[in-house]
C-alpha cells in the first residue's frame, strides 16, 4: 500500500533558516541607530539649555524637576527605540511598559512637597522638541 | 474632599485615560503593522521605515500621555479637593 506524498516546504530564497538578518538589512539598520543617536544627542543638547535658562529665570530647584522630567523623556525614548527595534522579531505589538517611568514620577511628585508635577511634565516633553528639531534639520538638508 | 467630587475625580480620570488610549491605540496598531508588512516587502529598507516608526510613534503616544497626565493629577493632585 502507498502512502500518500506529503508536500516538502521549502523556505523561501530570501529567508535565512535561523531568522537572521539579511546584509542589506543590517546596514539600513545602521540609519535606524544613528536616528536614535542624534535624538539623544539633541535631547541632551536641549535639557542642558533649557536647564540653564530656568536656573537663570526661575530657581534651581523648579530646574532640578526639569532635569528629572528630561531624563525619564530619554528613558522613555530609549525604551520606546528599543520596542520598536523588537517589533516584528521577537515582539508582535508595541508596548506600553516605557510609560511606567512616567507614572513613578508623576505620582512621586504629587506625594513629595520638593517635587511640581508641572516642569516635570514640561522635561519630559523635551523629546518631542528634540524630533520636531530633527525634522526641521532633515527637511532643509532635503530641500537644499 | 467631599465624596462627589472624589467620585466625580475618579470618573473623570478614568475617562480621560480611557478616551485618550482609544484613538492612539488604533493609529498605532495601524501605524505599526503597516511598517511591519513594509519591512517585510522592502528588508533593505528597514532602518528607514524603523526610524520613521518610532518618531510616529512618539508623536501618537504622547496624546495618550497627556490623558495619562490629567487622569494622574486628577487621582493623586486634585486641584478641587
Amino acid at each position: 500500500m502507498n502512502s500518500p506524498e506529503l508536500p516538502i516546504e521549502t523556505p523561501p530564497e530570501n529567508e535565512s533558516p535561523s531568522g537572521e538578518q539579511s546584509p542589506e538589512s543590517n546596514d539600513s539598520m545602521q540609519e535606524y541607530y544613528q536616528l536614535q543617536q542624534n535624538l539623544l544627542r539633541d535631547t541632551l543638547i536641549l535639557t542642558g539649555i533649557i536647564f540653564g535658562s530656568v536656573w537663570i529665570f526661575y530657581s534651581l530647584n523648579i530646574a532640578l524637576n526639569y532635569v528629572i522630567g528630561a531624563c525619564t523623556g530619554v528613558v522613555y525614548l530609549k525604551m520606546l527605540a528599543r520596542n520598536v527595534e523588537q517589533l516584528g522579531r521577537q515582539r508582535k505589538q508595541v508596548g506600553k511598559t516605557q510609560l511606567v517611568g512616567l507614572i513613578v514620577v508623576i505620582v512621586l511628585a504629587s506625594q513629595i512637597d520638593q517635587l511640581k508635577i508641572v516642569p516635570i511634565f514640561l522635561g519630559f516633553l523635551t523629546y518631542k522638541a528634540a524630533i520636531i528639531v530633527y525634522m526641521f534639520r532633515t527637511l532643509s538638508s532635503s530641500s537644499s | 474632599m467631599s465624596p462627589i467630587v472624589a467620585a466625580a475625580s475618579v470618573i473623570a480620570a478614568a475617562l480621560a485615560i480611557g478616551l485618550a488610549a482609544i484613538g492612539p491605540g488604533i493609529g498605532q496598531g495601524n501605524a505599526s503593522g503597516s511598517a511591519v508588512e513594509g519591512i517585510a516587502r522592502q528588508p533593505e529598507a528597514e532602518g528607514k521605515i524603523r526610524g520613521t516608526l518610532l518618531l510616529t510613534l512618539a508623536f501618537m503616544e504622547s496624546l495618550t500621555i497627556y490623558g495619562l497626565v490629567i487622569a494622574l493629577v486628577l487621582l493623586f493632585a486634585n486641584p478641587f479637593a
